[in-house]
């Protein structure tokens, strides 16, 4: 915490310093996402499981538990914004609706807005039948419209995989 | 003073003791002497050796074939160094019975001049005197010791020789050494290096202390009546003289020199007062008839002059390269009455109709600049500058004179 | 986290105080400002210590991860520390984060926009022209996790050569640096954050096929100065950008032509290029993104323009705008008002007078733009646009006395309307339409293909 009262021109002066400057790891995204949850099993998903696009990769879900009950699933992601990659976590309730949208770790100069809780909430709540697309249902952010619309088709990937998962039983 | 804040200037004043010094030393011309130099202190810049050395040798007229014709004859530094008379060809030769062919120009504000050339878009640039044959101050300044209409020596010995007899003969050897003057050739290059030297250095020849030079200085304002004249000369749609002699600061924070060093055929009318034009098969045509003969192929520069620099125009006494006119009134009035009403300034041919441009020959006379302001008009047309318009450019032009004195 | 306005407030206190500070300054201010530097130190170190500590423990779990990838797939997660330690906000605190070593490796991204356009004078057809407008070749190369370098490499016009039209230029160099998660440090060749255009003027991101006049005309796009600059983002959706840089220079005035017309501060822009320097300029800008979909901004910019040339009485130029940007749903609604000034015009004019471009005391612009997404499919998105605007390049003259002051240009009147066609993010096709209420011999009709990626 200190370390951002540090003054701009000391850090500067300083050592370059060895952490990676990101907001979220993934422990500390699904702990956001799930505060209540007991413990988080990894699930590793096939390419071509519950796939919608030709392009989906492997996926590894986090399974939030506590006890027997699941409470829902987190995913962490990374697109690429505008010249460098977005690292973000969907996390979703269990019938498949988006619970949460974090962004973990943003490194374009511009377009930061788009950690800002304001733009990740419109993404609450929805689901499969949801457009989840730029200029429809999620606004865009101006000046980062590029990241904007890759975190917003990453979400729309991700929510109608794990729907297809769900349905097909596959995640428990 | 205006409160503007003073802009600092290196050196490029010129103490007008320095002027008077020089006009006492001219009394003593005829003498075989040269001029004294300036009393210790009175230039803010001490002339280097050679250059003390050009000044003796150009106020020398016993370097004349008449010994009676000095570089500062017709290059007075008491009239801006240019000519003091109003004739149209200044007299020289042997016995000063020879007219000049052409007016002979102000020799100020030549040190940035570079040689003749074309520039990058075909314009002919630069160059010394009215057809730029010499490419530099001291190659200008060696011809007219030959020239028979001028100083009119023979040739370089006998300029050496008179050198050699001069009163500042010993400084002239021990500056070029003991021996110079038994190497003619190299005794009147030097000859000419220390004029060119002289030209550089003194800061008369190079002043800026005008008006106008004051008022960029942000030191003096202009007259209503001169600011109406300055904005005239500058409108493109008026008088448009800025187009061929800009008067803004340079983009390098310069003064202005009021010429772009490059040409013009005007259709300036003939001067009858020019001897060499009694002949009517006779026709100055300027750039492409130099002597060298190597733009004689260019038959679309005949016609063309150097555009000369504007300040200290109001103190010369005649006008053009032809000297066809006495007043920088007329001059300008010509400028722009000379397609609204060509009567007033050509001769009429049999029919009644006004021969333009007459002294150039009729096969030449379409290099004449006619599609500009202020010349893009034809008879009966408004002149592009009314008589009231022509006075306020010349108020305008008084500016431009050194040594200013608020 | 909530501290961070204050750590930028301080941190740009800082560094200006650093570039003004004469160096023989001893002031109470800095012992104390020494004072802190020790404490600080003494805080760093320990923050260093806990850092290797919690590095050991990221790379324990790092390992664990990787061996459960490896065996079963389905595992408890490792409860790190951090995760049982975060604290009550729910925000876990920056010092605990750990490294991630893929994204320090160096990483060169190249990028390229560039547009070819037709235009048509609609009165004056044999005008009609194509033009390779520009080419643009960048790169990012990132140096380690927060240090970059951005450089884009402009061909305009084509061809560029002693008898060519085109000009080759440094639209962007500079390196900059992450000082926090939410602060930035920037220096070089940059682009001032001024309207909306300025600093996202790829083809793919405004509409029309050329650049609106009020952010070409008012405000000189694409319009850079070498210095430095501080970013701040904040987490309650503000964007803070401000610095000092190189400004303009009134001695590039050229009163003879009509550059100066077109746009007084374009005619007057150094670029990077021997700019002169004896005087710099303050910029900065806000702008507000708190609420999705909606942009609010403004930037002042401020410098001497003169810089103590001979002849030159001293200038200052000055420019302002206020910009905003709506988008909800498919509607694209966009305005932005400039306006520019340059002081001590009379002085500068007194020696100009009569040539046909005077230094004007102010100009100003707006435009209101409306967008709609009318159609998409797939790749390909379709939306109608219509733009309206009125620019004035020199709005005011200062008093030069009569028959001498230039009179007042008039307000010129453009509406554009046309057709953005995106084919994928990339790609886009331009049609419009322009119509000028002052002058109408500029009416045309363009066509564009513009990329960006």
């Amino acid at each position: 915490m200190r370390l951002t009262l540090f003054p701009a021109a000391l850090v500067a002066l300083a050592p370059a310093s060895a952490f990676a400057v990101h907001y979220l790891s993934a422990e500390q995204a699904q702990k956001l996402m799930f505060p209540d949850a007991e413990r988080f099993e990894l699930r590793d998903v096939a390419a071509d499981a519950g796939s919608t696009h030709a392009g989906d990769a492997p996926m590894q879900v986090r399974i939030a538990r506590r006890g027997d009950a699941t409470l829902g699933y987190v995913v962490v992601d990374e697109v690429v914004g505008k010249f460098e990659r977005i690292t973000y976590a969907v996390g979703l309730n269990r019938d498949g609706s988006v619970r949460q949208v974090e962004v973990m770790d943003y490194r374009e100069s511009h377009g930061h807005e788009i950690r800002l809780p304001a733009w990740r909430r419109q993404f609450e709540g929805k689901t499969v039948a949801s457009a989840i697309r730029v200029g429809e249902d999620i606004a865009n952010i101006s000046g980062a419209t590029l990241s904007c619309q890759h975190v917003t088709d990453g979400v729309r990937r991700i929510v109608a995989r794990i729907d297809a998962l769900r349905r097909s039983g596959s995640l428990g | 003073m205006p409160s503007l804040p003073p802009i600092p200037l290196a050196g490029i004043r010129r103490p007008r003791h320095a002027l008077l010094s020089l006009a006492t030393a001219l009394a003593a011309c005829g003498s075989g002497e040269s001029a004294l130099a300036p009393a210790p202190g009175t230039n803010t810049v001490q002339l280097s050796a050679a250059a003390a050395l050009g000044e003796k040798i150009f106020r020398d007229p016993g370097l004349s074939a008449s010994g009676r014709q000095s570089c500062a004859s017709c290059h007075d530094p008491d009239n801006a160094h240019a000519p003091a008379n109003a004739l149209a060809g200044q007299p020289g030769g042997a016995l000063l019975d020879q007219q000049g062919g052409r007016q002979a120009p102000s020799i100020r504000y030549l040190d940035t001049n570079r040689a003749f050339r074309f520039d990058d878009e075909g314009t002919p640039t630069g160059g010394f005197f009215w057809d730029g044959r010499a490419a530099s101050l001291q190659q200008q300044a060696g011809e007219p010791f030959l020239n028979p209409r001028e100083m009119a020596n023979p040739g370089k010995a006998e300029v050496v020789a008179k050198l050699a007899r001069a009163s500042y003969e010993a400084e002239f050897r021990a500056l070029y050494g003991n021996e110079v003057f038994a190497d003619v050739d190299g005794a009147f290059q030097r000859m000419t290096l220390a004029l060119q030297q002289y030209q550089l250095e003194d800061a008369g020849f190079h002043a800026y202390t005008s008006k106008y030079d004051e008022f960029l200085r942000g030191r003096a304002k202009l007259s209503e009546q001169e600011l109406r004249g300055l904005a005239l000369f500058n409108d493109p749609s008026k008088g448009n003289c800025a187009a061929c002699h800009p008067s803004g600061r340079g983009s390098d924070g310069s003064l202005p020199l009021f010429t772009d060093f490059s040409y013009d055929a005007l259709g300036v009318p003939r001067n009858p007062e020019l001897q060499q034009n009694a002949d009517p098969a006779f026709y100055d045509l300027g750039l492409c008839a130099r002597p060298a003969g190597d733009l004689a192929a260019r038959t679309d520069l005949c016609g063309a002059f150097k555009v000369p620099s504007l300040r200290n125009v109001a103190r010369r006494h005649t006008f053009f390269h032809n000297g066809r006119f006495r007043a920088l009134k007329e001059a300008l009035t010509f400028y722009v009455q000379r397609d609204t009403d060509p009567r007033k300034w050509y001769p009429l041919d049999a029919s009644g109709q006004p021969v333009k441009f007459d002294d150039l020959p009729p096969a030449y006379r379409a290099n004449v600049n006619t599609s500009e302001a202020p010349y893009d008009r034809k008879p009966g047309d408004a002149p592009a500058l009314s008589d009231s318009e022509v006075d306020d450019v010349v108020a305008f032009l008084d500016t431009l004179s050194d040594d200013y004195q608020p | 986290m909530r501290r961070t306005p204050l750590s930028i407030a301080v941190s740009t206190a800082l560094l200006g105080a650093a570039l003004s500070m004469p160096a023989h300054a001893q002031t109470p201010t800095e012992l104390e400002l020494a004072r802190k530097l020790d404490r600080l130190a003494a805080e760093l170190a320990e923050v260093k210590a806990q850092l290797a500590t919690l590095r050991a423990q990221g790379g324990n779990a790092g390992t664990a991860a990787a061996a459960s990838e490896a065996g079963t797939a389905t595992r408890a997660a490792p409860a790190p520390a951090t995760a049982d330690a975060a604290p009550a906000a729910g925000r876990p605190t920056r010092a605990e984060l750990p490294t991630r070593a893929e994204l320090a490796e160096p990483a060169t991204v190249l990028t390229s926009y560039g547009e070819i356009n037709y235009t048509r004078p609609t009165k004056a057809p044999q005008d009609a022209q194509v033009d390779l407008r520009r080419f643009v070749l960048g790169f990012q190369h990132r140096m380690d996790s927060k240090t970059r370098l951005v450089a884009e490499l402009e061909v305009e016009h084509a061809v560029s050569s002693a008898d060519d039209p085109g000009e080759v230029a440094l639209e962007q160099a500079f390196v900059e640096r992450e000082l926090g998660a939410r602060l930035a440090a920037r220096a070089g060749l940059f682009l001032i954050p001024a309207g909306m255009l300025n600093e996202n003027h790829e083809p793919t991101a405004y509409y029309g096929v050329h650049r609106n006049f009020v952010e070409t005309a008012i405000i000189p796009s694409t319009w850079r100065e070498v210095g430095v600059q501080l970013i701040g983002n904040l987490d309650n959706g503000l964007t803070i950008q401000g610095g000092l840089s190189t400004g303009f220079d009134v001695g590039k005035w050229d009163a003879t032509s009509t550059e100066g017309a077109e746009s007084p501060l374009g005619a007057i822009h150094q670029e990077g290029a021997q700019a002169r320097a004896r005087n710099l300029a303050v910029f900065g800008a806000i702008n507000w993104r708190g609420v999705p979909g909606l942009l609010v901004g403004g930037s002042a910019f401020s410098g001497a323009a003169s810089h103590s040339q001979p002849l030159l009485p001293s200038a200052r130029v000055s420019l302002w705008d206020l910009h905003a940007r709506w988008s909800p749903g498919r509607w694209d609604l966009s305005s932005v008002y400039a306006r520019g000034s340059i002081s001590n015009t009379a002085a500068l004019n007194a020696t100009l007078v009569g040539n046909p471009t005077l230094i004007p005391e102010r100009f100003d612009g707006w435009y209101l733009q409306g967008a709609y997404r009318l159609w998409s499919q797939g790749d390909y998105v379709l939306s109608p646009f219509v733009r309206l605007e009125r620019f004035n390049t020199a709005r005011d003259y200062a008093d030069l006395g009569a028959g001498l002051t230039p009179q007042a240009a008039g307000t010129e009147r453009v509406t554009t309307v046309g057709v953005n066609f995106l084919v994928g993010q990339g790609v886009v096709l331009k049609a419009d339409v322009q119509r000028f209420g002052l002058v109408s011999a500029n009416n045309r009709v363009n066509l564009g293909l513009g990329w960006s990626f």
